[in-house]
C-alpha cells in the first residue's frame, strides 16, 4: 500500500504502476473500472461495499471523496493498494479538496483501466441532474440510491426526469428478488389479472417501482399500501379469476409464495446487502429497459428506453448556486 | 405491447436480472444413496435451490433400497450431503424450504411394489406440490440396471407423458455402453421408453464454463477463426491428465480402462467442439448437427502400432508420496492389461483440417490433474532474422484450460531486451476467476438445470454416442492384442507416447 499526501494525479498514476508491477502475478485482468462517489462521513460503508462486490467481480476500485470545496488550496491525498484492506482488487482512494473537488475527473480520467467499461455508483444522495458531475458523464453505467435522499420519491422524480439509458437505481436492484418470486409464480398459469396491491409504505421507492412494473407489465391498477406495522416491503398480491397469487416475506432471508389451488411453499428471499445490491449491478454492462419502463409508468414520463444515452457535462459551481436550485434544462457555460 | 416469454406477462427476454427457471417439477434420482448423489446431485440441488434457481413446485424424489421408513431419514441423509458437498454457504432457511419438498419412496429395481408406490407418489405430488406431470428420472445407477429399470417404468406408466399430463425425461450417466454395438441397443432401449428427445446424457465436461466459452472463444470473435484451420494450425493437442489413481473403482475400471473411461467420450467431445464448423444458430440441435459432422469426418491412423499407444502406471513417486502400481490396487489382477493410460493420434478428413494431426491423451496417475486443449500453430514461412536470434522461438500457442485454473493463454514470440535482437517465446494469460465472478457453477449444477429446463445443447445425442463408439471400437480392437506399455506412476505416461509424437517432429506440450 502507498500513501500519498498533498501530491498530484500523476505521482498517483505512478504509484498505482508500481503497485502493480510488485503485485506481481496479482495483477489483474481489468474487465471494469467502478468509480465510487462518496461523502468523508460515508467513506468506510462505500469501501466494504464496493470492496464485496469486488470480490465477485474483479475491477479497478476508484474511490472518490470530495471535501471542503472552500477550501483555498486544492490539495490532493491518495491511497493506493493492491489486494490490501479493500479487497483483493487494485484501489485507489483519493481525497479531494479546495477547487479540485470541482475537477475530480482529471484526477480519474487517467486511472481508468483502458478501453473497459466504467461503471459510476454514488453512494450518497444522487445528484440532481447526473450532467452536474463529470465522474457521471463519462461513465456507461450509472447507479444511484435514491433511498439515501431526505425525500426518495422526489429523488425518483428526478431519477426519472433525468433519465438516461445505462442509468439504473439501487431501489429497483432492491426487488429483483420478489420479481423473480413473483414471475416463477405466474410461470405456467395463463392469467388476466384483475389488480394488484404492493404491500409496504407508499414512500417506500423501491415498492413504487414494483408498483411501476406491475402496472407496465399487467396493464392493471396496482396500489401501494402498508400492511399492518411491517415496515419495509412485506408482500404483492395480485386478484387472479381463481383467487390470489401472492409473495410474502416470511423471514429476513424467506419468502412465501401462495396461489389458488396449491399448497403455500417458501423459497430464499435474501435482503441482500449493499455490496450484493452492487454486485448485481456489476453483472450485467448493458441498458436496462425494463427498470427503464418499470419508470415511466410509474413516472407516467413516456419512452424513457428511447433516449440516447448521451450526456454532456453541464458546469455548475456549488459556491454560486443555492442548494436547493431546481434543475433548469440545458444552458451549459463555462467555470 | 412489452415482449413475454411462456405466456408469463412478468418474464420479459430482456430482462436479464431474473434468471430461468425450469417448470414446477419433480426430480426422481434411481441410485440415492450412491457416490454419485451423495457427492454431486444432492448438493448441486442444494445449491440450485439456494441460488434461487429452482422454480416453487419443485420436488426431489429419492428412491433406493434403504430400509427408511418415511421420508426423514433420507432428508437426514440429504442434509448431510449438502452440508458437505454444497459449493454455497450452508443456509437453515433455505435448507427447511427445500426439504419440504424432498419425498423418498423405499423399493429395489425388480420390485414391482416399489415402483407402483413411487408411481403412485408422483400422483400424490401433483395436488400436493403442483408438479403439473412434469418429471425428471435421474438413473444414477450401473448400465447394467438399465434395462430392468426402464421395464418398470413402462409398465407403471411413468415413462408416459400422455397419462401424465406433463414431460417426462430421463438423465443418464456414462458409460453409454462399452462399445458400438453395447451403445446401440442401450441407446434404442431407452429411447423407445422415453422417445429421443426426451433423453439427455450426462459428459459433465461440457457443463463447465471453460467448454462453453470454447463456443464464445471461437464464434463470438474475429481474431481466431479465420487462422482455426490447416492452413495455420500445425496440430492440437487435448490432454487429461489425473494425479489420482482408480481408488475404489477397481471392478469397474478394470473392465473399461481409460480409453473407453475417457477418450470415448469427454476427449472425443472436446475435439469436436474444438473441430467443429460453426453452427447456424446457437441451439442444441443445430450444434449437434454439427458436432456429428466433426465425429463422422475423424479418421484413425493406418499404423496402430505406432499411433495408438496405451500405458500401465507401475509404482512411483507422485507429489512427494510413494504410490502403488496398478497391478498392485486392490482387486486388480495381477495379469490385468488393462490401459490407465492411452493415446492416440487421429485425422478430421475435412477441408478445414486435412493433415491436421489431433493428439488426444489421457491418463492416471500423472503428475498433476490437468484438462487442456492446446492448438499448435505453424511456424511463420519466413524469418527475416538470423537463425540464431530465433533459436529459442517455438511454436505460437492458443492453449484452453478446462481445468483447474480455468481459463487461455497465448503464447508467443518476443523481443528480448536488449542490445541483441533474440526472439524468446512469452505467454498471455487469460483467468476466467480474474475478470469475472468468482464462483464458477459446478457442471452437475447446469445440467441438472439444464435438464429440468429442457435444454439439450449440452448433452450429447445418441447419434453422438455410437459415432465414438465408431472411431474406439477398432483402437480397442487392436489393443485387446496388446500388452500396454509400462509407465512410472508420476511421470507423463510411457516413452512410446513421447516417441509417437517424435516421429512425426513434434513432442507433447508439458501442461
Amino acid at each position: 500500500m502507498t500513501t500519498l499526501w498533498d501530491t498530484t494525479g500523476s505521482a498517483v498514476v505512478k504509484a498505482l504502476g508500481a503497485e502493480r508491477r510488485a503485485a506481481g502475478a496479482l495483477a489483474f485482468g481489468l474487465a471494469l473500472t467502478l468509480v465510487v462517489v462518496v461523502d468523508e462521513k460515508n467513506v468506510g460503508a462505500a469501501e466494504s461495499a464496493a470492496s464485496a462486490a469486488q470480490a465477485a467481480h474483479p475491477c479497478r476500485l476508484l474511490i472518490v471523496v470530495r471535501r471542503q470545496v472552500d477550501a483555498p488550496h486544492p490539495r490532493l491525498d491518495a491511497e493506493v493498494s493492491i489486494g490490501g484492506r479493500l479487497g483483493p482488487g487494485e484501489a485507489v482512494v483519493m481525497r479531494m479538496s479546495g477547487r479540485l473537488a470541482l475537477h475530480a475527473e482529471s484526477v480519474v480520467l487517467p486511472l481508468l483501466a483502458s478501453d473497459a467499461p466504467v461503471v459510476t455508483w454514488w453512494y450518497d444522495e444522487p445528484p440532481t441532474r447526473i450532467a452536474f458531475d463529470p465522474l457521471g458523464v463519462f461513465a456507461d453505467r450509472r447507479v444511484t440510491d435514491v433511498s439515501t435522499a431526505p425525500d426518495p420519491l422526489h429523488a425518483l422524480k428526478l431519477r426519472a426526469a433525468d433519465f438516461e439509458p445505462g442509468d439504473t437505481d439501487l431501489a429497483w436492484t432492491r426487488i429483483s428478488g420478489w420479481r423473480t418470486l413473483l414471475a416463477a409464480a405466474f410461470d405456467g398459469r395463463h392469467d388476466h389479472p384483475a389488480s394488484a396491491r404492493v404491500e409496504a409504505d407508499p414512500a417506500d421507492p423501491s415498492a413504487q417501482l414494483f408498483a411501476g412494473w406491475l402496472r407496465a407489465r399487467f396493464d392493471v391498477p396496482v396500489d401501494v399500501a402498508p400492511a399492518g406495522s411491517h415496515r419495509g416491503l412485506h408482500g404483492v398480491r395480485v386478484a387472479v379469476e381463481d383467487g390470489e397469487v401472492a409473495v410474502t416475506r416470511t423471514d429476513a432471508r424467506s419468502g412465501t409464495i401462495t396461489r389458488p389451488g396449491v399448497p403455500p411453499r417458501r423459497l430464499p428471499l435474501p435482503q441482500l446487502g449493499l455490496g450484493d445490491l452492487l454486485a448485481e449491478e456489476l453483472r450485467r454492462l448493458d441498458d436496462d429497459v425494463v427498470y427503464a419502463d418499470a419508470l415511466a409508468t410509474w413516472s407516467g414520463i413516456a419512452d424513457l428506453a428511447r433516449r440516447s444515452g448521451h450526456r454532456e457535462h453541464i458546469w455548475r459551481d456549488p459556491m454560486t448556486v443555492a442548494a436547493t436550485a431546481v434543475p433548469s434544462e440545458g444552458a451549459p457555460s463555462e467555470a | 405491447m412489452a415482449p413475454t416469454v411462456g405466456g408469463n406477462p412478468l418474464r420479459d427476454p430482456r430482462d436479464r436480472r431474473l434468471p430461468r427457471l425450469p417448470d414446477a417439477s419433480a426430480l426422481v434420482v434411481f441410485g440415492v444413496t450412491g457416490d454419485l448423489s451423495r457427492k454431486k446431485l444432492i448438493p448441486a440441488v442444494y445449491d440450485l435451490a439456494n441460488r434461487g434457481l429452482l422454480p416453487p413446485g419443485f420436488v426431489l424424489l429419492g428412491f433406493a433400497r434403504r430400509d427408511w421408513e418415511g421420508h426423514e431419514p433420507f432428508i437426514e441423509f440429504a442434509r448431510e450431503c449438502a452440508e458437505k458437498g454444497a459449493r454455497t454457504p450452508f443456509r437453515e432457511e433455505t435448507w427447511d424450504g427445500l426439504a419440504a419438498s424432498i419425498r423418498f419412496v423405499r423399493g429395489s429395481f425388480d420390485d414391482d411394489a416399489g415402483f407402483d408406490r413411487l408411481a403412485e407418489e408422483l400422483r400424490s405430488l401433483e395436488s400436493s406440490h403442483g408438479i403439473r406431470g412434469n418429471a425428471a428420472f435421474y438413473l444414477s445407477i450401473p448400465p447394467s440396471a438399465f434395462p430392468v429399470v426402464l421395464k418398470q417404468m413402462e409398465r407403471t406408466g411413468l415413462a408416459d407423458e400422455k397419462t401424465a399430463g406433463g414431460w417426462r425425461r430421463v438423465v443418464v450417466e456414462k458409460p453409454f455402453g462399452h462399445d458400438a454395438r453395447s451403445a446401440r441397443e442401450l441407446n434404442s432401449l431407452v429411447d423407445t421408453v422415453f422417445g429421443p428427445q426426451d433423453v439427455f446424457r450426462i459428459d459433465h465436461y461440457l457443463g463447465k464454463e471453460t467448454v462453453q466459452n470454447l463456443f464464445a472463444l471461437r464464434f463470438a470473435n474475429t481474431l481466431f477463426e479465420p487462422i482455426w484451420n490447416s492452413q495455420f494450425v500445425d496440430s492440437v493437442q487435448i490432454t487429461m491428465a489425473e494425479d489420482v489413481g482408480i481408488g475404489t473403482r477397481a471392478g469397474f475400471y478394470d473392465e473399461t480402462g481409460a480409453a473407453r473411461d475417457v477418450l470415448q467420450n469427454h476427449l472425443l467431445q472436446l475435439l469436436a467442439l474444438t473441430a467443429m464448423e460453426e453452427p447456424v444458430s446457437f441451439g442444441a440441435d443445430t450444434i449437434r448437427a454439427e458436432k456429428i459432422k466433426t465425429l463422422r469426418a475423424v479418421s484413425l491412423p493406418t499404423d496402430l502400432a505406432s499411433y495408438a499407444i496405451r500405458g500401465q502406471y507401475e509404482q512411483g513417486w507422485l507429489a512427494g508420496e510413494r504410490v502403488k502400481g496398478y497391478l498392485d490396487e486392490e482387486n486388480i489382477p495381477a495379469t490385468s492389461t488393462t490401459e490407465t493410460y492411452a493415446a492416440v493420434r487421429l485425422g478430421i478428413e475435412t477441408r478445414r483440417w486435412a493433415g491436421v494431426p489431433f493428439y488426444l491423451r489421457t491418463g492416471k496417475r500423472l503428475p498433476r490433474r490437468v484438462t487442456e486443449i492446446a492448438i499448435s500453430f505453424k511456424q511463420a514461412p519466413h524469418l527475416p532474422f538470423d537463425a540464431t536470434d530465433t533459436t529459442e522461438l517455438g511454436h505460437n500457442q492458443l492453449v484452453v484450460r478446462v481445468q483447474p485454473d480455468e481459463g487461455v493463454t497465448l503464447k508467443f514470440g518476443s523481443k528480448v531486451p536488449g542490445t541483441a535482437m533474440e526472439v524468446r517465446d512469452v505467454a498471455m494469460e487469460f483467468l476466467f476467476g480474474e475478470a469475472f465472478t468468482e464462483s464458477l457453477p459446478e457442471a452437475y449444477e447446469r445440467l441438472i438445470l439444464d435438464a429440468l429446463l429442457g435444454d439439450a445443447m449440452l448433452f450429447p445425442d445418441n447419434a453422438e454416442v455410437e459415432e465414438s463408439w465408431r472411431i474406439i471400437d477398432p483402437l480397442e480392437e487392436f489393443w485387446a492384442t496388446t500388452k500396454p506399455y509400462p509407465y512410472r506412476a508420476g511421470s507423463w505416461g510411457p516413452t512410446a507416447a513421447d516417441e509417437m509424437l517424435a516421429r512425426d517432429g513434434r513432442h507433447w506440450r508439458r501442461p
